[in-house]
């Protein structure tokens, strides 16, 4: 028979075969089997089906290889190997030390930076029916119909009501702003608070939220319209320490309202407090029933935009098919209130724009960063996460290849013992599995120390990244043990297979020679990992750098007037509308060189209106509005480019409004003739407001922003109502001579409160400086900025310990080279220079990597600012001298020593 | 004796070993059986059974010459043991001596 007649089996089969068969039986049966497939290819009968039956019904107990012998083989392997790996470990300590210090540094920060991304992708996912909740979003209607906003008026929530069956529950809420509360008990309500954080919820809000209740009764509290739900901290704020919920239960609690008289409620509820992982954030709920009167009187249904429309769709809602379905909703309702106010059609109204009705899921209203606020709470920063996330991933990839670098380094060390090994007959993947046995403890005691060090360091990284993470609940769940147990084996696995793949092949026969492989191979790649780390760390060093240098800049940037010095007075409001007699008393103060008044101050300045010029065809426009008095620019000491400002001698100057260059340019003016024109709100009122003055620009919100136009109004101007109105504040240039000392300054602020306190005991007392609120707009860039100096010097001692490590290991490599070179006359100096220039190469071509890395990033985060430092050389130049002179001071331990030792000792020994 | 019984599948087994005198491995078992018994008997099964009968001592095996034929693997060749012998003896005693006792008419209706 010739060979072909023989047809072979499928070979996959008959390995597996081979595989589970018991050793004894596997020759016969074997052949059995392969003679019955010949038997079924010579008759034509689907042999392959066959011979796959075959095999699977041999996979029986009494056929396979037995399990229980395995085992203990393995276990004695086993301990030999934990043995080895102990006895490695302690013979050479310094690189056991450098290895695990690099690993816990690098693991340390990986974990932190996972709990905090943990922490800020799970907000809101406490609620019962979270994965049902959407928020209505819609365009920024007041502005840039692109842009989104978080808030929707109150009669979106009425036309989905009725519109859109889809929807189980739809609850509004309202933010009542800033208002002045106090607790009945206390005598002439001088115990009273300042409360941001009161909203009115529907009364259905419980059915779709689930805030805990300590006390109170979620599905009847919100019917009364003057009850009010505190939480547990609220509670004892008011009515002290020991108070408990059931006492507090009935209480009254007061609310000033904007007209100076308080309204009065009863506690009916006692919350817990919510969850520091909650988007809506609140101390105090009322029924929005009790807010009746308002939502009556206005008919602003579709523009009132104060209010969180939130909807809990039924169970398999398709909500894509409802969000398109919800889209005829604002064409068929709004008009009416565009036609009443704007007197403008619809169309008209929205300029072309589709009046888009968004719905967000409740899981990514923090996280998605976007809408970029919403009045209720705490807005989750994409970006930060984006970069701390590539952090994380940056310094655990550096300390891997530390990790690498240092145990192939060290493999030349152990050439010799896996000589010896394969020639007592070790294979090759008992090495292999050795010395990732290796690998893999190394990182679970790196990853032990970790979470010890993660322990002691949660709490300060709290408080540099405003954080409440906890590292208790994840040490209960069982799931973060799984994920650790991951991470071990995985990089255990990953960090361990290249030098067990290296070093497991040695060939015996050399490596017992002492012909040791440190190869070309082994060495270039060792380079070039040294190569990425330096580039990862210098580039973070460049970001760093720069970081500090925006930030530096960004606060000292000239913003039109001088913003050190000025003191703000809070709640002027709640004094009433008229303040003469408190401007009249600040004015007596010597400390004061100018004290005026303004409703609204930078950079917070948020109002704002639709104007049009008076000439006809004018176009529609866009103005920030502020209300002032008389002196307020005097207090700013802005610049007059033109006219003139309000005159108190003046009757008529209450009509009239100042410009800011910038708006003249949205309304078509030259600034030569922009005085005496007029402005006209475009929502469709008679009244003319005459300009009478041009002033320089300058910023009145956050530096991250561009000027805006802007339209100063007279206070008492009764024509143009303002829906900032609210708030007003005295702001006082503070005469530095007067108050030399922070000493002065506590004086003049504790007389300010007791005047304050005379005139009406009820108002809060609360002050600010300007130039302290402007830095506040920078607080999470600063945060970040800090966050990533922590980082980046974690990323360069990672680098350095792995350079000090590979330096260490030439060290020994070269001590006959370095030794005969003395001999022979080199001087120290010459040695440590020969000996660096190895590694000094490597830092360089670091350098030409990282700059072009870092300077498209800082390019790229600059573009969220409105003022940019430049991105200058030197910043680079300083930069990579900084990383350089830490890589040289590094070898140079090294490079020193080696330098320095007897070349009759590194010479003697062969 | 007694106490060792046969199972109806390692009777069949060890006595197409018998009929196969010494030419008995895994496939001319299986072969033999197909052919006489006209059932299919899977290589798993059958090689099961060799082993316990094996393990039990009714059975002996030693290896054949390699062959081409086969992928070069050796054939096992079976054939009873003494004991083996007399378990089946036993076993057909028992038989007959259940057919003996059955009434003439009894299988006859």
């Amino acid at each position: 028979m010739s060979h072909q007649n023989h047809p072979h089996p499928p070979k996959l089969l008959l390995r597996f075969f081979r595989w589970f068969c018991h050793p004894d039986y596997v020759e016969d049966i074997e052949g059995d089997l392969v003679e019955r497939y010949q038997g079924w290819v010579a008759q034509g009968q689907s042999p392959r089906w066959r011979f796959a039956r075959e095999v699977l019904r041999l996979f029986r107990p009494s056929l396979i290889k037995p399990i229980s012998n395995r085992e203990l083989n393995n276990y004695g392997m086993f301990q030999s190997m934990m043995t080895m790996a102990w006895r490695n470990a302690l013979r050479q300590k310094q690189f056991t030390i450098l290895n695990l210090l690099g690993l816990v540094i690098g693991i340390s920060t990986c974990l932190i930076i996972g709990l905090y991304i943990h922490d800020e992708s799970s907000f809101d996912t406490f609620h019962e029916k979270s994965d049902r909740i959407y928020r209505v979003n819609q365009p920024y209607i007041w502005g840039d119909w692109n842009k989104i906003m978080a808030t929707t008026g109150p009669n979106v929530a009425v036309a989905l009501r009725e519109d859109a069956s889809e929807f189980e529950q739809i609850t509004r809420i309202l933010s009542l702003g800033p208002h002045t509360v106090a607790p009945a008990s206390s005598a002439n309500r001088s115990n009273s608070f300042k409360e941001d954080r009161v909203y009115a919820v529907e009364e259905n809000f419980f059915d779709v939220f689930s805030f805990q209740f300590k006390t109170g009764n979620p599905s009847t509290v919100l019917a009364d319209p003057l009850s009010i739900l505190i939480t547990e901290m609220t509670m004892i704020r008011y009515f002290g320490k020991e108070s408990t919920p059931s006492e507090a239960m009935g209480k009254t609690i007061e609310i000033k309202q904007y007209d100076g008289s308080w309204k009065s409620f009863t506690v009916q509820a006692i919350l817990e407090n919510v969850p520091a992982r909650s988007h809506i954030q609140f101390d105090m709920l009322v029924p929005l029933k009790s807010e009746s009167e308002m939502m009556l009187a206005n008919g602003w249904k579709w523009i009132w935009t104060g209010f969180a429309t939130y909807g809990l769709v039924k169970e398999g809602t398709n909500v894509q098919a409802l969000e398109k379905h919800i889209q005829t909703i604002p064409p068929k309702w709004a008009p009416p209130t565009t036609e009443r106010i704007f007197n403008q059609s619809f169309e008209e109204f929205t300029g072309g724009h589709p009046w888009k009705l968004e719905l967000q899921p409740l899981g990514e209203i923090y996280s998605a960063g976007s809408p970029t606020g919403h009045p209720f709470g705490p807005t989750g920063k994409p970006l930060f996460i984006k970069i701390f996330t590539a952090i994380g991933l940056l310094v655990l990839a550096l300390s891997a290849i530390n990790f690498m670098n240092l145990s192939t380094a060290r493999a030349t060390n152990r050439s010799k013992e896996v000589g010896v090994r394969k020639v007592l007959g070790s294979r090759r993947l008992t090495i292999v599995k050795q010395f990732i046995l290796e690998s893999v403890i190394f990182i679970l005691s790196g990853t032990v120390l970790a979470l010890i060090a993660v322990f002691l360091l949660i709490s300060p990284f709290n408080d540099l990244a405003d954080k409440q993470i906890d590292l208790m609940p994840y040490l209960r769940n069982p799931a973060f043990y799984l994920v650790l147990v991951a991470f071990i084996m995985i990089s255990g696995g990953i960090a361990g297979s290249y030098p067990a793949l290296y070093l497991s092949s040695f060939k015996p026969i050399e490596s017992l020679k002492g012909i040791v492989k440190t190869g070309l191979n082994g060495r270039k790649i060792r380079n070039a990992l040294v190569v990425i780390q330096f580039t990862i760390s210098i580039a973070l060093i460049i970001t760093t750098f720069f970081v500090q240098k925006q930030l530096t800049y960004a606060s000292n940037v000239d913003i039109g007037f001088a913003k050190e010095n000025i003191l703000q007075l809070h709640n002027v409001g709640e004094f009433g509308f008229d303040t003469e007699a408190l401007k009249n008393r600040l004015d007596g103060y010597p400390e004061f060189t100018a004290v005026g008044k303004s409703f609204g101050v930078p950079p917070f300045v948020f109002s704002g209106d639709r104007y049009k010029s008076t000439e006809p065809e004018a176009s529609v426009v866009q103005l920030s509005n502020l209300r002032i008095d008389d002196d307020y620019l005097e207090v700013l000491d802005v610049e007059f480019l033109m006219g003139r400002n309000f005159d108190s001698n003046r009757k008529n100057d209450k009509y009239k409004v100042i410009l800011n260059r910038r708006a003249l340019a949205d309304l078509g003016w030259k600034l030569e003739d922009a005085v005496g024109n007029s402005v006209a709100l475009a929502s469709g009122g008679e009244e003319e407001l005459e300009v009478i003055g041009i002033v320089e620009n300058f910023n009145f919100n956050s530096l991250k922003e561009e000027i805006a136009p802007l339209i100063l109004i007279h206070h008492y101007n009764d024509i143009v109502w303002d829906y900032g109105a609210g708030s007003s504040y005295y702001s006082m240039r503070l005469n530095p001579e007067a108050i030399a000392t922070t000493e002065d300054l506590n004086q003049l602020l504790v007389a300010l409160e007791e005047e304050m306190k005379t005139i009406d005991p009820t108002v809060p007392f609360e002050y600010s400086f300007m130039d302290q609120e402007f830095e506040t707009t920078f607080r999470s860039e600063r945060k970040m900025a800090t966050i990533l100096n922590v980082f980046t010097v974690m990323a360069m001692i990672i680098a350095c310990l792995g350079l000090y490590g590979l330096a260490a290991f030439s060290a020994e490599q070269r001590t006959k080279e370095l030794g005969i070179r003395k001999v022979l006359g080199a001087s120290v100096v010459e040695l440590s220079i020969a000996f660096s220039k190895e590694f000094t190469r490597l830092v360089f071509l670091a350098i030409l990597l990282a700059c072009p890395i870092a300077w498209y990033f800082v390019q790229k985060w600059l573009q969220n600012f409105a003022y940019k430092t430049p991105l200058e050389g030197w910043v680079f130049l300083v930069a990579t001298a900084t990383a350089l002179l830490i890589s040289l001071a590094t070898i140079s331990f090294q490079s020193i020593r080696s330098a320095n030792r007897n070349p009759v000792e590194s010479l003697k020994d062969e | 004796m007694g106490k060792y019984q046969l199972g109806e599948f390692e009777e069949v087994v060890m006595l197409t070993v018998a009929i196969l005198q010494g030419d008995a491995y895994g496939i001319a078992i299986i072969e033999e059986m197909e052919k006489r018994l006209d059932r299919k008997v899977s290589i798993g099964s059958l090689q099961t059974v060799l082993r316990r009968l094996e393990k039990k001592g009714y059975l002996q095996s030693e290896f054949g010459e390699a062959t081409a034929v086969r992928g070069g693997k050796r054939k096992r060749f079976f054939s009873l043991t003494q004991h083996g012998q007399a378990i089946l003896r036993e076993t057909k005693e028992q038989r007959v001596g259940l057919w003996n006792a059955i009434p003439d008419y009894a299988l006859n209706k």
